[in-house]
């Protein structure tokens, strides 16, 4: 067992088992865009309170695993996935199983920020009252926490009535990070969530990714490969579709099992 | 770093055509916007907005024409606007792959092609007969109809240009649907919005052939819509085909005064457009 990843013990998906160190477990998962798949049998554990890097060439189908894990892609008709995603004991696939129970539990963040149009405040607080009732001090209680886990509190915190529109590009994805937070998740899904902003602002953020692990588990997709070396303690390797090795970070970058891993990860595609 | 001469010149010649395609276009407003001006100049007295339209011979105003267009496209932009944001939040939203949604859509594009002309007829058809007489409701319904696939199709587009990630953001953080779209895409979308309902006002403000058939006229003073109404247009029309000089010149001064406010309402919409790109 690995002391910075905890939630695995396996380098191959073929072998994969029922990991009970895992916080989200993911079997035999396959995924479609109409009739084309875009996962196949795909199976492994991802580690509680650590980050797992998801890499990949382009159209590998990082981005659709996240997806699939908070059930976004149902917003679509034509997308549907098969298998199982078990986190908590629960299949969280599973038609029953509350949508909305779901999200709560798994926050996400997008590669664009997408603040809302109004202000700082309730762009945090936005579905606060939603899942609960709250006094207003306990509102702005929550809110200032979650600005604070987001290490964006001292910036704004003379201006949360003003538009979240008005931040900058990196206090924005902070931002959403914050809103993502402050419904008090397990799980936090970021989907290049750094590709659009500037090297001073992904590097808060990647400073803040490694502070957030301690209370969340972490998924990240990414395409920059020094990245995902930096802040993950596990990584997994998708090309067209399949898991193709899924490891301890610094074994998978240093002594890759797989020669596709291998070309990839010293550039030779991608 | 030289241009070359061949692409300064098609230049000054793409410039040339824009510019007089600009005065040409301006040309004709400003030439409208004068006429009425100088030919209504003497009928735009504070009594134009005070007193009756008059018998022929005497002195008069538009009052009662002012009152019962405002009257009915405000009851029209009440009946239109809610059906008409809700059915295009319909369409782009809840139905947005469903073959019901794309059916509603053509038909949509169809009312909103159809004739006013046609919709007045509908109308006179529908609520004059069955009602036994011409009313106001039946003027604001018939505006109405040429309002609301207006406010449709806006509501429709400008929901569409909502980033998909906005809509996705909202749903990720577990809200439903309804407040999902009342609480992101309504925000992201309300200055296109506004902005659809002013232009489908500004066009059903001058609709002169829906009213005929459903308002009619009235030269009385009536505030009740539930008979026929004195309204611009309408009074436009009848006192241009008048032989009354008077007539003629408070006919002009509708027609200015009308132009103006679909000029205003344009500019108005600039405003809102602009405010929503900025924020």
């Amino acid at each position: 067992m690995n002391e910075t990843a905890p939630g695995f013990s396996l380098r191959s998906p073929r072998e994969a088992a029922p990991d009970p160190e895992a916080k989200i477990e993911i079997r035999d998962l396959d995924f479609y865009y109409g009739k084309s798949p875009a996962l196949k049998n795909v199976s492994f554990g991802v580690p509680a309170n650590a980050v797992t890097s998801i890499i990949g060439p382009s159209g590998c189908g990082k981005s659709t695993l996240l997806r699939t894990i908070n059930r976004i892609f149902e917003l679509y008709p034509e997308q549907r996935a098969t298998g199982e995603i078990i986190i908590d004991g629960a299949n969280v696939l599973e038609r029953g199983y509350p949508l909305s129970d779901l999200r709560r539990l798994v926050g996400m963040v997008f590669q664009k920020p997408t603040p809302f149009a109004s202000s700082i405040r309730s762009n945090v607080g936005f579905a606060l009252n939603y899942y609960d009732r709250l006094s207003k001090s306990e509102t702005n209680d929550r809110i200032e926490d979650a600005l604070k886990q987001a290490a964006l509190w001292d910036e704004v915190k003379d201006k949360l009535n003003h538009s979240a529109l008005s931040l900058s590009g990196g206090q924005q994805q902070r931002l959403c990070i914050a809103r993502a937070i402050a419904v008090q998740p397990e799980v936090l899904l970021l989907d290049e969530a750094t590709s659009a902003l500037d090297p001073i602002s992904t590097a808060k953020i990647e400073e803040l990714i490694d502070e957030l692990r301690e209370r969340f588990t972490i998924v990240i997709v990414t395409h920059n490969m020094q990245q995902a070396a930096r802040v993950s303690q596990s990584t997994a390797f998708f090309h067209l579709g399949e898991l193709i090795e899924f490891g301890n970070t610094s074994d998978l970058f240093t002594n890759p099992r797989e020669q596709r891993t291998r070309d990839y990860i010293t550039g030779r595609y991608g | 770093m030289a241009v070359p001469a061949r692409r300064r010149a098609a230049d000054v010649v793409a410039f040339a055509f824009a510019s007089l395609a600009t005065v040409f276009g301006l040309f004709w407003l400003f030439w409208i916007l004068w006429t009425t001006l100088s030919q209504g100049a003497a009928a735009l007295t504070p009594a134009l907005f005070m007193e009756m339209t008059p018998p022929p011979g005497a002195s008069g105003g538009l009052i009662n024409a002012f009152y019962g267009s405002a009257a009915m496209i405000l009851l029209a932009i009440v009946i239109g606007t809610p059906i008409g944001v809700a059915a295009g939040t319909y369409l782009a939203e809840q139905g947005r792959y469903t073959r019901l949604a794309a059916t509603v859509s053509f038909i949509n594009d169809i009312l909103l092609s159809a004739p006013s002309i046609v919709i007045g007829l509908f109308i006179y058809e529908v609520v004059v007969r069955s009602m036994g007489h011409f009313s106001g409701y039946a003027g604001a319904l018939a505006l109405a109809m040429i309002l609301l696939p207006i406010v449709v199709r806006t509501t429709e587009e400008s929901l569409r240009l909502v980033p998909d990630q906005m809509r996705e953001a909202g749903f990720a953080l577990g809200l439903p649907r309804w407040r999902v779209t009342s609480r992101v895409l309504y925000r992201a979308a309300q200055s296109a919005i506004v902005t659809g309902v002013l232009l489908a006002v500004a066009r059903i403000a001058g609709e002169t052939a829906p009213l005929l058939f459903t308002a009619l006229n009235n030269q009385f003073w009536s505030t009740s819509l539930n008979g026929p109404l004195a309204n611009v247009p309408v009074v436009i029309f009848q006192y241009a085909m008048s032989p009354y000089d008077e007539w003629h010149t408070l006919a002009w001064a509708g027609a200015f005064v009308l132009t103006s406010f679909v000029l205003l309402l344009n500019l108005a919409v600039r405003v809102v457009a602009r405010k929503g790109t900025r924020s």
